[in-house]
């Protein structure tokens, strides 16, 4: 499955990237080379193709949009057999791929032997060898590793060492008790401190002495519209540290490097949603567990509609 | 006597009898905080020339009345809307309690009295005499009540429901007459229909079961329908409005729950127990829940944390809590358990009288004792009953006693019931909370006692008896007369326990229930090792306020060597001394093993001890069987011994308080042991904190080793590399968690030679908030930290102050600083991080009063001020307000003073309003003996208003103002007002130093004519029972307020009867007389007739007068004082006031 966009991409780079290369005469390149040699060869085929089929010349620009087709048929066959060999897992295309691909794109196979021995046809030579780039071997670190046994040796092989093999670079871990504990301390109280003062400085305040408004300064007290919710409810900070406790122990270690406030900044929007769902769901689920097992509370029934008086 | 009318049963005092309540309120706006509705009453007369209706109904807008479809006159008079009348310069309490409690009879449905007066259409009067049924309807609306309902409407966006907008109802004691018209009368029962068409967003709970809801025709409202079948008194009706999210309890379908929106989760976790609590008291009652549904509501601005209603509980939200709080989590349970108790007695089964009170309280009080130690355990049982008992010691003797059941009227005493107080214990809604809450203490207590003389057993069957027999009744129709089981009296509660149990309680009722007053013993002994026989010495305190004697069995518990032994001691007038033989010899068998009262047998090193003797510990009344005080002398190694090896929390705990004045090594050891023994009662540990802080602080020059409890904490508490770090906090032991919370706070109480803190200390302090860490914990760690910032505040000392600098921060202490750093840290962190009741802030906010009472900061109220504001946390408000008040008295400011005065008045939430008067009461700017530049005219012109007039909408508000004015002023005329020019200003208590033996006797002829006439009238009018009970009255010694209260009731009561109409005084009160029939003038007949009485009680008095006059003596000495100035001033005072009558003495209508 991760191959095949991988795969399909690289294909249509080499098509898109042919198409445009093509254009620019000023290569110099060997891949450049390599591109314009085969130009030069698709160009020689249709111009032999047009001789077989009677034509005595044609302008240049015929020859070039006729070379241009004949390409992107092709690259299109071959973008597709590749598909189809992908799609069943395998890295090379056999020939039902490329058969697959023919039918696919409306081509008429079994006309294909009788053609290729027609009598009238053009044997043109070989375009000179010109080797395929060789991409720079980018930094090859280490050996690849040999497929091991269980693999079929026709899966691709192992990527570079470097990409997936992890070099960690320990520092040595503070173990010792004390420090840790000094320093979860401290942070945690640096944090608090850095963001209280910055509430302070940047809200209104309140100060213990009349001279010095700075050195404690108090966030000043607003009345709540609904006092209740802040005091009765947990935090969300402590309904997730409710959480974590409930589910696992953690180690000491782990723990120092969490603040709980970068958590509690961090998470306050989901965590809240995730509250108000919650709750809704208990509220559905009693209301539906009351149905079930027929709780007959006057609270739970449904409210009647008016009585229409008639008698009137 | 007052007992053989329960044994006739139950008589109405109203002449007709209510069958049935229709309550319909048809419009709620939540805006304009208004209710518009009618009620409708189906009543049978019981006398054939009914024609006047008295109802209750305070508050109310009456627009019309009609009687079987007739439209009918009405008059509407609240005399308690302003006590006393007029411009009056009168200012001493004593007449204003007077006044009060006459106010409050004057429309007391329990003596058949109303604050509106239906007239019965003339129309129907040939219908009455046939006595068939009436049906008044009246419709009526409320406008933004001060009392009885109550609105929270929050200011925000949104539609009410939005915005959680809310009311309820609520009240001290019968207080439904302040949101609808009823008989509010615990003793009037009827079934009840309830209506109530709301918001289509917003539910209405109320009473009973709720038939069906029915949308209106524009489909935006709807209508509530409730029936409640089981007769109910309408001070038992509540109602509860507002968006509240439904729970139907998972374990019992018919109870329900209501709480605001959001707080559902909180719901579902504190009402998980609840059933739990219904199966025990359904248990041990062997009795059915007795309402076919429960419902319980959590609404914010709560008048009390509880209150029960008819199958209904009116809970404050703050009780609320999640899964991760501990400390809240007990009290919540104990407030459900109190509540459920009460359905049955108390809405259940209702009371006849408010004498017959202290039964409902005390029986309530008891079943939630007996589900206290099923949940919480003997241990919390027997301390919680210690506490209880020392409360109401402490109470009674400090106020003079608490009375369980008032006689009036009939008595032949010749001392008023309850003349120590500066209220009367007449009516519900004269008494002073504290009392109120003393009283209930008092009747559980008494209860328990009653259960101690004839076993558990038969008071369970006693209660099942009442239950069963009301629950038949209930089940009755009201033709048959049934209805009167369902309420409870003293007399028919006694009868039932002789019944069951067939032992006679008298002394025991007559001891507890019928005097006021608790034991104050004081024991010592000497061991005669001649005689092996320990001379054990009990002495009795008598004589102070608050005390009585007490004659009878008093078990004392000996802890020997060879084993404890119980002793029955017979306390009788005069013996003091009594012998106990001893078991076991001096000599001690070192090997051997004693055994404990429980069967236990424990090594002890008893090298401690007297050789010569074989006494370890002993104990006066160790089952807490007498409501006593005990203080009993034995050695220091006595009580150690006690503490250790005794197996009683109660003696554990009165083991530690003992040891405070033995500061010891040995003490010292015998806590620290104590402290770490885990199987010990976690407060006894908790207490031997404390404790051992004192003790180490009288030993401070001695003290070897590190501060106390520093290591034994380190070793508890801390890792065990690293001793100076606490561990990351786990609750889950509870018991630990409620030592470590409290161990620092004890140990900030340490102080070194310089009366310091020991730097050691705050820093270990300092560390332990430094390092607390609470991510791996399951629990809030909230009360924890709020603990830690106690410590803090416990630590500081005075600052150091050279001649009054000012404080600023330069000057500021090191150390202070350092406990500032954290203050302020804590308190802006709370803003952010706000934790649960917001503990911390409290904290803060307390340990912020602290440094600034000390002088390490200015002292100013500003930040205190913000806090109290309305918007913040219940909590946070009242311990703010808590600091304003201490501001208010320790920098004497006036201004602080009107702040908080203002507050009172203008508060929206009740309770704050209460609690302010409540705080100042307790912490007084000044008092009655105190020069203040506070006390001057203003403040009582002030002060009196407010429990005048200004406090009318809410009785428990009322008295709360009562108290206040006693604490400051006392109960005679405060004395920063200069002297009435007029000379004299009498009042009743002080008649006796009027007395004047050249004017009397000629004021006593004169009028004794008129007696006879008035009573004669009364007579002829067929009031004969009125008649005989005030001819009784004439023994009463007029010196005290009730009796007179009663005589005036009397008059009022031959004033008001039926054949005479418009003549009783209130009518001319200028108050709101919506739609007079008849205000017939004041009649000088009438008064003449009282004053004259009073007269003859003078001169009765004088007979008695010797007799009373030692114990009177210093009264006398003060009333001298007041007398002449206040002699002549009396006719102006009162001439309209409902107190008139008793007051009204002058030579002008005397001649």
């Amino acid at each position: 499955m991760r191959t095949a966009p991988y795969g399909s991409k690289m294909a249509d780079t080499a098509s898109g990237g042919s198409g445009t290369r093509s254009g620019s005469k000023h290569a110099t390149t060997p891949a450049d080379n390599y591109y314009l040699a085969r130009r030069r060869t698709l160009q020689v085929v249709v111009s032999s193709l047009l001789t077989e089929a009677g034509f005595e010349s044609a302008e240049k620009a015929a020859v070039e949009t006729l070379t241009e087709m004949l390409q992107s048929y092709i690259s299109e066959i071959g973008r597709s057999a590749k598909s189809y060999c992908e799609h069943t897992a395998r890295t090379q295309p056999t020939l039902s791929d490329i058969v697959v691909t023919l039918v696919e794109m409306g081509f008429n196979v079994e006309t294909l032997p009788a053609y290729a021995k027609r009598s009238q046809r053009m044997v043109i030579t070989a375009p000179p060898v010109t080797n395929q780039p060789v991409t720079p071997k980018a930094l090859t670190a280490g050996q690849n590793k040999p497929h091991p046994s269980h693999i079929p040796g026709h899966f691709p092989e192992f990527p570079d060492p470097h990409t997936y093999i992890k070099t960690p670079t320990y520092r040595e871990p503070v173990s010792d008790y004390q420090v840790l504990r000094e320093k979860a301390a401290s942070q945690r109280r640096d944090v608090e401190r850095a963001l209280t003062r910055f509430m302070a400085k940047t809200g209104e305040t309140q100060s213990l002495f009349k001279d010095d408004v700075s050195t404690f300064p108090l966030i000043a007290a607003r009345p709540f519209t609904v006092p209740y919710l802040t005091a009765l409810l947990p935090s969300e900070l402590e309904m997730q540290q409710m959480e974590e406790t409930d589910s696992s122990e953690q180690d000491d270690q782990t723990d120092t490097e969490n603040l709980p406030l970068h958590m509690s900044t961090d998470d306050s929007g989901p965590e809240k949603e995730n509250a108000s769902v919650l709750q809704q769901n208990t509220s559905l689920s009693g209301s539906r567990n009351g149905e079930e097992n027929v709780i007959d509370n006057p609270y739970l029934r449904p409210v009647k509609k008016p009585k229409i008086r008639r008698k009137k | 006597m007052n007992r053989k009318k329960g044994d006739k049963g139950f008589e109405s005092p109203r002449p007709y009898k209510l069958t049935h309540q229709v309550v319909c309120i048809n419009n709620i706006n939540f805006q304009r905080k208004s209710v518009v509705g009618y009620v409708e009453l189906t009543i049978f007369p019981t006398v054939a020339n009914l024609n006047r209706i008295k109802l209750n109904s305070k508050q109310c807008r009456i627009y019309r009345v009609r009687v079987n479809d007739l439209e009918a006159a009405f008059i509407y008079n609240d005399p308690t809307l302003e006590v006393c009348h007029h411009e009056s310069k009168q200012r001493n309490l004593n007449y204003f309690s007077n006044a009060y409690a006459a106010a409050v009879s004057a429309v007391d449905p329990d003596a058949g009295n109303g604050e509106l007066c239906i007239k019965v259409p003339s129309e129907l009067w040939k219908h009455v005499d046939e006595l068939k049924v009436l049906k008044v309807h009246i419709n009526f609306s409320l406008d933004q009540p001060k009392g009885g309902l109550h609105f929270v409407v929050p200011n925000m966006e949104g539609s009410m429901a939005e915005r959680g907008a809310h009311v309820f109802s609520c009240g001290y004691q019968n207080s439904t007459r302040f949101w609808f018209p009823c008989v509010d009368s615990y003793s009037e029962l009827c079934t009840w229909k309830l209506e109530y068409t709301v918001d289509a967003a917003m539910v209405a709970v109320s009473n009973g079961d709720l038939v069906e809801t029915v949308y209106t025709h524009d489909m935006r409202k709807k209508t509530f329908h409730y029936m409640l079948t089981i007769p109910t008194a309408a001070s038992n009706i509540s109602l509860a409005i507002g968006p509240f999210e439904i729970l139907v309890d998972p374990y019992m379908h018919e109870v329900t729950h209501f709480c605001l929106p959001q707080l559902l989760p909180l719901l579902k976790h504190t009402t998980s127990y609840l059933h739990e609590v219904f199966e025990f008291y359904e248990e041990i009652l062997t009795c059915r829940y007795p309402y076919s549904c429960f419902k319980t509501v959590f609404i914010d601005e709560a008048y009390v944390e509880v209150a029960a209603y008819a199958s209904m509980s009116i809970f404050s939200t703050n009780l609320l809590h999640s899964a991760m709080i501990i400390d809240e989590t007990p009290l919540t349970r104990r407030c459900l358990a109190q509540a459920l108790a009460q359905q049955f007695f108390g809405c259940f089964i209702s009371r006849m009288s408010w004498s017959d009170e202290w039964v409902l309280k005390g029986i309530s009080g008891y079943i939630y004792g007996l589900w206290m130690k099923k949940t919480f355990g003997v241990n919390e049982y027997r301390h919680w009953i210690k506490q209880e008992l020392d409360q109401i010691v402490a109470y009674e003797l400090k106020t003079g006693g608490v009375l369980l059941h008032p006689i009036f009227g009939g008595g032949k005493e010749k001392d008023n019931p309850a003349s120590h107080l500066h209220f009367s214990i007449k009516h519900p809604h004269t008494l002073s909370w504290e009392y109120y809450t003393m009283f209930q203490c008092k009747a559980h207590l008494v209860m328990r006692l009653i259960e101690n003389r004839i076993s558990m057993e038969f008071m369970l069957q006693v209660f099942n008896k009442l239950l069963s027999l009301a629950s038949t009744a209930s089940s009755q129709k009201f033709q048959s007369h049934m209805w009167s089981q369902m309420l409870v009296s003293t007399s028919g509660f006694l009868k039932s326990i002789s019944n069951v149990s067939g032992k006679d309680i008298q002394p025991l009722i007559k001891q507890w229930v019928d005097q006021s007053g608790v034991v104050k013993f004081y024991g010592s002994f000497a061991f005669n090792r001649k005689r092996n026989v320990l001379e054990l010495e009990i002495k009795q305190d008598y004589t102070s306020p608050g005390t009585q004697k007490y004659v009878g069995p008093l078990k004392v518990t000996v802890q020997e060597l060879d084993g404890s032994f119980n002793h029955t001691l017979q306390i009788e007038e005069n013996s003091l001394k009594h012998d106990i033989p001893c078991h076991s010899k001096s000599r001690r068998n070192k090997k051997k093993k004693i055994p404990l009262m429980n069967g236990e047998e424990v090594d002890m090193d008893l090298s401690a001890m007297d050789a010569d003797s074989p006494l370890l510990w002993i104990r006066i009344d160790p089952d807490m069987s007498v409501l006593r005080k005990v203080e009993f002398e034995q050695s220091d190694f006595m009580w150690q011994y006690q503490l250790r090896y005794e197996r009683d929390v109660v003696a554990q705990e009165e083991a530690i308080l003992a040891l405070e004045k033995f500061p010891t090594p040995a003490s010292r050891l015998a806590l620290t042991d104590i402290l770490e023994q885990e199987q010990c009662f976690y407060r006894v540990r908790m207490l031997a904190c404390f404790c051992l802080a004192k003790i180490a602080n009288s030993m401070v020059s001695t003290w070897t080793g590190p501060p106390a409890m520093k290591s034994l904490f380190t070793r508890m508490f801390c890792c065990k590399t690293c001793p100076n770090i606490v561990k990351t906090n786990n609750f889950m032991n509870f018991q630990s968690y409620f030592l470590q919370k409290t161990m620092p706070v004890a140990m900030a109480l340490l102080r070194d030679v310089h009366n310091l803190c020991p730097k050691e200390v705050l820093m270990f302090i300092l560390d332990l908030i430094k390092y607390n860490d609470n991510r791996k914990n399951k629990f809030s760690d909230n009360y924890y930290r709020a603990e830690l910032i106690d410590a803090l505040a416990n630590s500081v000392t005075p600052a150091v102050s050279v001649n009054n600098e000012v404080r600023t921060l330069d000057n500021l202490n090191p150390d202070v600083r350092l406990i500032l750093e954290e203050i302020t840290r804590f308190l802006n962190m709370e803003k952010l991080l706000p934790s649960y009741r917001h503990t911390i802030t409290v904290s803060c906010l307390k340990a912020i009063r602290v440094l600034q009472k000390n002088g390490h900061v200015p002292s100013d109220p500003a930040l205190f001020k913000s806090y109290a504001e309305y918007g913040h946390f219940i909590d946070v408000r009242i311990a703010a307000l808590e600091a304003v008040v201490d501001y208010t008295k320790v920098d004497r400011s006036y201004e602080e003073l009107q702040w908080l005065l203002t507050m009172v008045q203008n508060d929206p939430v009740p309770y704050i309003r209460h609690k302010i008067l409540d705080m100042l009461t307790k912490n007084p700017p000044f008092t009655k003996n105190m020069e203040s530049p506070l006390c001057n005219e203003a403040l009582v012109d002030q002060l009196w208003k407010l429990m005048n007039s200004g406090t009318s909408h809410d009785w428990r508000l009322r008295c709360g103002a009562v108290d206040l004015y006693f604490t400051l002023f006392g109960l005679s005329r405060p004395s920063c007002l200069p002297l009435p020019e007029l000379g004299l200003v009498l009042n009743l208590k002080e008649k006796k130093a009027v007395l004047n033996p050249t004017i009397i006797p000629e004021s006593v002829a004169n009028n004794q004519e008129p007696v006879n006439s008035t009573n004669n009238h009364g007579q002829s009018v067929g009031f004969q029972n009125t008649f005989s009970n005030s001819q009784e009255e004439e023994e009463i010694d007029m010196d005290t307020v009730h009796d007179s209260q009663a005589f005036i009731y009397h008059h009022l009561n031959m004033l008001e009867r039926p054949s005479t109409p418009g003549t009783s005084k209130e009518q001319s009160s200028g108050e709101m007389n919506m739609h007079p029939v008849s205000a017939a003038p004041l009649s000088v007949f009438s008064k003449e007739s009282n004053s004259s009485k009073h007269s003859d009680h003078h001169h009765h008095h004088h007979h008695e007068h010797k007799k009373k006059k030692k114990k009177h003596k210093h009264k006398h000495k003060h009333k001298h004082k007041h007398d002449n100035k206040e002699k002549e001033k009396d006719p102006f005072a009162f001439s309209n006031s409902p107190a008139s009558a008793r007051s009204i003495r002058s030579p002008s209508l005397s001649d």
